[in-house]
């Protein structure tokens, strides 16, 4: 699950989740809500996304803007993923998507600012502060 | 961190010293009213600005003006400078909307010549530049036309027909940034900026009418063409998706590098190299590359004005540039006989002579202010910003009535042409600080000083 709290100028994200799986395919929900992307009926595609980066955290936020540009660029809104793999510093991941003619919010960039996936209890959690 | 860690240097200026924190490699410096410092402190601006003391090869202190606020990495309204040879060069330092940026327009008309066509005048303005979150400009790109506006920023947008050679003298730095390697700009950030020049887009960028107010140095206004009453015009907007790209890319690239260069930072989103390094290199050749675009991109859109207004006011009615500034951007200058490269976010270059524009909130007035040698002395030849946010888009959605604001701001005269009011309701005046004392700061610190006040007539905005 993600929560929107307060930020002066942006947008800030905390994200919690059973599972790092579910972390990162949460955030995605997330990042989506914010942009309120105008989704319309049919046109469901898949894709694939293969990343590797520097740290867990930095992979979330890598993976964020991956799809943050696929979006933009090809008008798209994220609606799922799964993950075949997803390690510390490497993922691949396949993402369901359907057609957004339009987004509500701008959001230039999902920053590394405040970004810490870290356990918590029995699952995972990270704030994401986003550039809007 | 609390008002009581920094120490009062004078009426304007605070310190943070090098004791608050171990990896301090400088003080801060805060220029600011005592009473637009208890605002500071509650949010993390000076913790950003903290971390921004630990860059390597910072010199002298890390600075926030008096419109500083909570950004991400550096706070908005930081300057940092950094050995041009020694130092780092920091994408965040930048922001992800590189040459973000004011162009102020002068006409020769009064408010009395213009009012009962003003609102066509915002109509046709709103039509021919377009606004909003993703919206597309009418212009098309063929071939290598894109690497072109990238080498060549608002030059080339002049010789495709947008402007003239006496444009391209009254902007920062000739309206292109020397350096520029298109081919460091990737795909993505090709794909994602290729569509928008022309285009305002959303958040607080706009296109606004206003009146020159209150002059307040006759010579200077002579110099640069204003009047009392007369009718003006501001462009605030930069590199769009193409510079957010850019910036994206760049710090993850930097994110991987540093450990090769042994540096360790307390904000990942700082994420540096060193200016001599092959990641260092390749950012400021890209974002010279934005920079041009952002440049083009203001360039474009002063022609969509000129054709509104010479739609309305008739073809032989001149609209010329009085100056144009970057206030996200980094730059090789020299200070004190060392050639240093300047990183600003949210804040404006400020040199001696040079105009100085402050964008304030849509309700209240923006300022043209002209650079002092004090500037060059105390903050590496900057200024701030715009008037600085107060409030959370968040709050001010939930605290600001939409429909009210819209009457608040036509009793006010202002019209509003807003491709969306939640648009409207994230910039209300009040979601900003008192620009007069922000600036009132920067003046009276000697860093630039005031030439007139503007008030707004009317906004177009996404």
């Amino acid at each position: 699950m993600y929560e929107i709290l307060q930020h002066t100028a942006d947008v800030r994200l905390r994200v919690t989740a059973s599972s790092l799986e579910e972390l990162f395919a949460d955030a995605l929900q997330g990042l989506m809500a914010v942009m309120h992307g105008a989704p319309v009926g049919g046109g469901e595609e898949t894709e694939t996304i293969e990343l590797d980066s520097v740290d867990l955290t930095a992979l979330l936020v890598d993976f964020l803007n991956e799809a943050l540009v696929r979006a933009v660029v090809r008008r798209r809104g994220f609606t799922g993923a799964s993950f075949a793999s997803l390690g510390e510093t490497h993922l691949s991941a396949t993402l369901t998507s359907v057609p957004a003619p339009s987004f509500d919010e701008d959001v230039k960039a999902v920053t590394y600012h405040e970004a810490e996936v870290r356990r918590s209890g029995q699952g995972w959690t990270t704030m994401l502060v986003l550039d809007i | 961190m609390r008002k009581s860690d920094l120490q009062r240097l004078d009426d304007f200026l605070w310190e943070i010293p090098r004791t608050y924190r171990d990896d301090m490699r400088v003080p801060g410096r805060v220029y600011t009213t005592e009473r637009m410092l208890d605002q500071i402190v509650r949010d993390r601006s000076l913790e950003q600005l903290v971390n921004v003391t630990a860059l390597p090869g910072i010199q002298k202190y890390a600075i926030a003006m008096p419109d500083v606020h909570e950004g991400y990495g550096f706070p908005i309204g930081g300057v940092a400078a950094v050995d041009a040879d020694d130092g780092v060069i920091s994408p965040g330092g930048i922001g992800y909307d590189i040459n973000c940026g004011v162009r102020l327009l002068r006409t020769r008309k009064s408010l009395a010549d213009v009012k009962n066509s003003l609102r066509k005048l915002a109509h046709s303005i709103a039509r021919e530049v377009p606004s909003g979150v993703g919206r597309g400009g009418a212009l098309k790109l063929k071939g290598d036309d894109l690497d072109r506006i990238l080498a060549d920023g608002a030059r080339r947008a002049a010789e495709l027909g947008y402007g003239d050679a006496a444009d391209l003298d009254r902007i920062e730095s000739g309206g292109r940034i020397d350096g520029a390697d298109p081919n460091e700009v990737s795909p993505a950030a090709k794909g994602r900026g290729h569509d928008q020049l022309g285009t305002i887009g959303s958040g607080n960028h706009f296109v606004e009418i206003d009146i020159v107010e209150t002059v307040f140095d006759d010579e200077e206004a002579a110099r640069l063409g204003l009047a009392r009453d007369g009718v003006v015009m501001q462009i605030h907007t930069g590199s769009r998706g193409l510079g957010h790209q850019v910036a994206t890319d760049s710090i993850r690239r930097m994110m991987q590098a540093m450990p090769r260069y042994g540096i360790r930072l307390p904000d990942p989103q700082l994420a540096c190299a060193p200016i001599r390094s092959p990641e260092g290199e390749s950012y400021l050749a890209a974002m010279a590359a934005a920079a041009n675009f952002a440049f083009a991109n203001r360039q474009i859109i002063t022609g969509g004005i000129r054709r509104a207004w010479h739609h309305e006011m008739g073809a032989a009615e001149p609209l010329d540039i009085v100056y144009d500034v970057a206030h996200n951007i980094a730059k090789v200058e020299e200070h004190d006989g060392r050639r240093l490269v300047v990183h600003r976010k949210g804040a404006t270059r400020a040199f001696p002579g040079q105009p100085v524009l402050i964008p304030g909130s849509m309700g209240t007035a923006s300022y043209l202010l002209v650079g002092l040698p004090g500037a060059m002395a105390q903050s590496f030849g900057s200024s701030c910003h715009g008037a600085g946010r107060l409030m959370s888009r968040t709050q001010a959605k939930k605290e600001i009535d939409g429909h009210e604001l819209r009457e608040r701001l036509e009793r006010m005269g202002i019209i509003a042409e807003a491709a969306s009011t939640k648009g409207l309701v994230e910039e209300a005046p009040e979601a900003y600080k008192d620009v007069d004392e922000v600036v009132g700061v920067v003046a009276r610190a000697g860093i630039a000083k005031k030439v007139a006040r503007l008030v707004p007539v009317a906004v177009i905005k996404g």
